[in-house]
């Protein structure tokens, strides 16, 4: 009964609240971690993908409302929706920070809200089969999900990307969201399970959006590469300028990725199992970002 | 340029419509139709629109004892003796008392204890009333509680220093007793108008004697915010409840010598400050509702538009974004911008500038 412990329990049972952040980019060069170009555009390629991306789960997410019968879950989703707008505006205010360097963002922009605003919530399918493609894009959420968490989980712990000199807003925008993600990691997965538990539905859908996700991740490169005007004209991403990134460290090992990649597809798997809410939370109290929303 | 194209607009900037995202766009149909097929074949059950499942748990009360100067406690447990769901140092219940109001307290007992919650009540003559209801109570009565939650999540780290003013001492106690067991090195500042006035003395010096410093303003004054955190190596993590003039003193020192991460509970919104009533129509429903001075406009929807989006409350997230087809705006949030002021409001803290107004709900 009383054994000695070692360590706090992990909290659970949050009461989910966005926070009022504020991100000052008058500081914040456009090539934002010296001499590293092509790490640089990976993640800038988040700024362009995650507000579309993000915006999306907030129309699924409260389509989804009406369906839901237990009182917690409402109560996540709607700390959820708050959270994700606040992660849509800030990555915008990324986004918009390069177009105002001359690295303009919005014919790909224009491309991801033409999908996510527009197609992929596919507004022509009525009733049940409506309701069947929303079922189906939660599944999407909650695995997208997965992999919002498990990035977050390694941005908080990453200290290479301060080594090399990354600008400290860009880096407090990226762990900020990391930790908001690490924390409510477990609400897309649960409101997936309270509509609809079927194990093999979340798996199929983990499988597919893994090559979008990859190849978004690849054609906003390229385009960056192509549209910014800071490089020398034919500038291209190298592989082994890539492979340097992962063994230095400072890209998540692809290794660790497919683990984690693979625990979502274990039957029994639940999000509390990853990740640490307590070490959210402690960023979350020292973001410069988060502590201008407590005033 | 983009209406005459059924596409996505090109990468490139050329007139025509980008063909790969097309065909990954017509993959995404191909999917959903076979998705579609599969679900026909099993007979998936598609969920439909429900009401919201009761979750709160039907206590009694167990015990109530008086703890300090118009404190007492309340032990709250299951009728049949069972186990009540588990909980963490920083959660708190809803609870309902037998007149209807509602209000949330921080479980303060321990949480090995799985057959009680704990909760304590400071009486305030005067106030809404809740408080001195709850001192009527007595052991035996029934009261329905909802199923904690934690707005004040204590995290695991080896330094703590905690500060409580009077009742604020309920969220603090577990986290002492938390911080104990792990062997962590912690500090407890407790301030209070006198020592008769402050509970859980005892069980606080039970815990760790050395670690708890007793601040009574009737022995050493009141402690300013800069006094409070004075013993705090930096970047030791300060959990701080009491009432808001303390937390305000302490998160202005903060803000001043930025050494401490700092953890407080965030209450409900702020009040509405020089609010008038006004009308609101809906124009979906063409029902029209009425908007109290003291009231959001969110508020006044909800009832009426069950479905109506919301999150923070505060303005910022722009989820209850609507769009507004007459009536001038009094714009109170600080995220919407001046051309979306121009055809939109947030329903949480924006309000009529006139009598009246029109919303696409
Ligand atoms: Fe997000
Ligand atoms: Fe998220």
């Amino acid at each position: 009964m009383s054994q000695p412990e070692k360590k706090i329990e992990d909290p659970d049972h949050l009461v989910l609240q966005p926070r009022d952040v504020r991100f000052d980019w008058g500081r914040t060069p456009a090539h934002w971690i010296p001499g590293e170009v092509l790490l640089a555009h990976i993640l800038n390629v988040t700024h362009m993908i995650l507000p579309e991306i993000e915006r999306w789960f907030i129309r699924v997410f409260s389509a989804a409302l009406p369906l839901i019968s237990s009182e917690k879950v409402r109560a996540d989703v709607r700390g959820f929706i708050g959270q994700e707008s606040v992660h849509a505006e800030s990555h915008q205010g990324a986004a918009d920070h390069l177009t105002r360097h001359g690295i303009d963002v919005t014919p790909f922009t224009g491309q991801m809200e033409w999908v996510f605003q527009e197609r992929l919530l596919r507004p022509e399918l009525k009733g049940t089969r409506a309701r069947k493609w929303l079922i189906w894009q939660l599944s999407g959420v909650a695995a997208g999900e997965h992999f919002t968490a498990m990035l977050g989980e390694y941005i908080l712990a990453n200290r290479k990307l301060d080594e090399v000199g990354a600008d400290p807003v860009m880096l407090d925008l990226f762990r900020w969201h990391g930790a908001e993600e690490v924390e409510h990691r477990a609400v897309a997965f649960d409101l997936f399970t309270h509509l609809d538990n079927r194990y093999w539905a979340r798996v199929i859908t983990m499988v597919a959006i893994i090559p979008p996700l990859i190849w978004l991740f690849i054609r906003g490169t390229l385009f960056l590469y192509r549209n910014d005007p800071h490089l020398p004209p034919g500038s291209r991403p190298r592989m082994r300028e890539l492979i340097r990134l992962l063994r230095e460290g400072l890209l998540p090992p692809v290794m660790w990725l497919i683990k984690g990649t693979l625990k979502y597809l274990r039957r029994d798997f639940h999000p509390s199992q990853v990740g640490s809410t307590s070490a959210a939370l402690e960023y979350l109290a020292t973001s410069p970002a988060a502590r201008a929303a407590n005033h | 340029m983009r209406e005459l194209f059924s596409g996505p607009p090109d990468l490139r900037g050329r007139p025509r419509q980008d063909r790969m995202l097309s065909s990954v766009m017509a993959a995404v149909v191909g999917y959903e139709n076979a998705l579609t097929a599969v679900d026909r074949m099993l007979r998936a059950k598609v969920p439909g629109e429900v009401d919201l499942v009761d979750e709160d748990l039907r206590l009694v009360i167990a015990e109530v004892r008086v703890e300090a100067e118009d404190v007492v406690s309340l032990r709250l447990s299951s009728p049949d003796g069972e186990a009540l769901p588990r909980w963490q140092p920083g959660c708190h219940v809803d609870v309902t008392l037998p007149s209807g109001k509602r209000r949330q307290y921080s479980l303060n007992g321990d949480v090995r204890d799985r057959y009680g919650y704990r909760i304590a009540v400071r009486r305030i003559d005067g106030g809404l009333g809740g408080s001195v209801e709850m001192h009527t109570l007595t052991e035996g009565t029934p009261i329905r509680v909802s199923r904690p939650r934690n707005a004040f999540a204590l995290i695991n780290l080896e330094k703590y220093l905690f500060l409580a003013g009077g009742i604020g001492i309920t969220p603090i106690l577990p986290m002492v007793r938390a911080a104990e067991r792990i062997g962590a090195d912690w500090k407890l500042v407790y301030t209070g108008r006198s020592r008769s006035s402050m509970p859980f003395l005892r069980e606080l010096l039970d815990i760790n004697e050395s670690k708890v410093d007793i601040r009574a303003d009737d022995e050493v004054g009141m402690s300013t915010g800069r006094e409070l955190l004075e013993h705090s190596a930096p970047g030791t993590h300060v959990y701080c409840c009491g009432p808001i003039p303390m937390i305000d003193a302490v998160r202005a020192e903060i803000r001043e010598t930025g050494r401490n991460p700092l953890h407080y509970e965030r209450f409900s919104p702020a009040p509405v400050l020089n609010g008038k009533p006004f009308e609101v129509q809906l124009a979906r429903s063409g029902r029209t509702i009425q908007v109290g001075a003291e009231q959001t406009v969110l508020d006044a929807v909800l009832p009426e538009v069950p479905a109506q989006q919301y999150s923070c409350k505060q303005g910022f997230c722009r989820t209850c974004k609507v769009r507004v087809l007459a009536g001038e705006v009094d714009h109170r949030d600080g995220s919407l911008t001046a051309r979306e002021r121009e055809t939109e409001m947030t329903l949480c803290v924006s309000r009529a500038a006139g009598d009246r107004l029109v919303l696409d709900i």
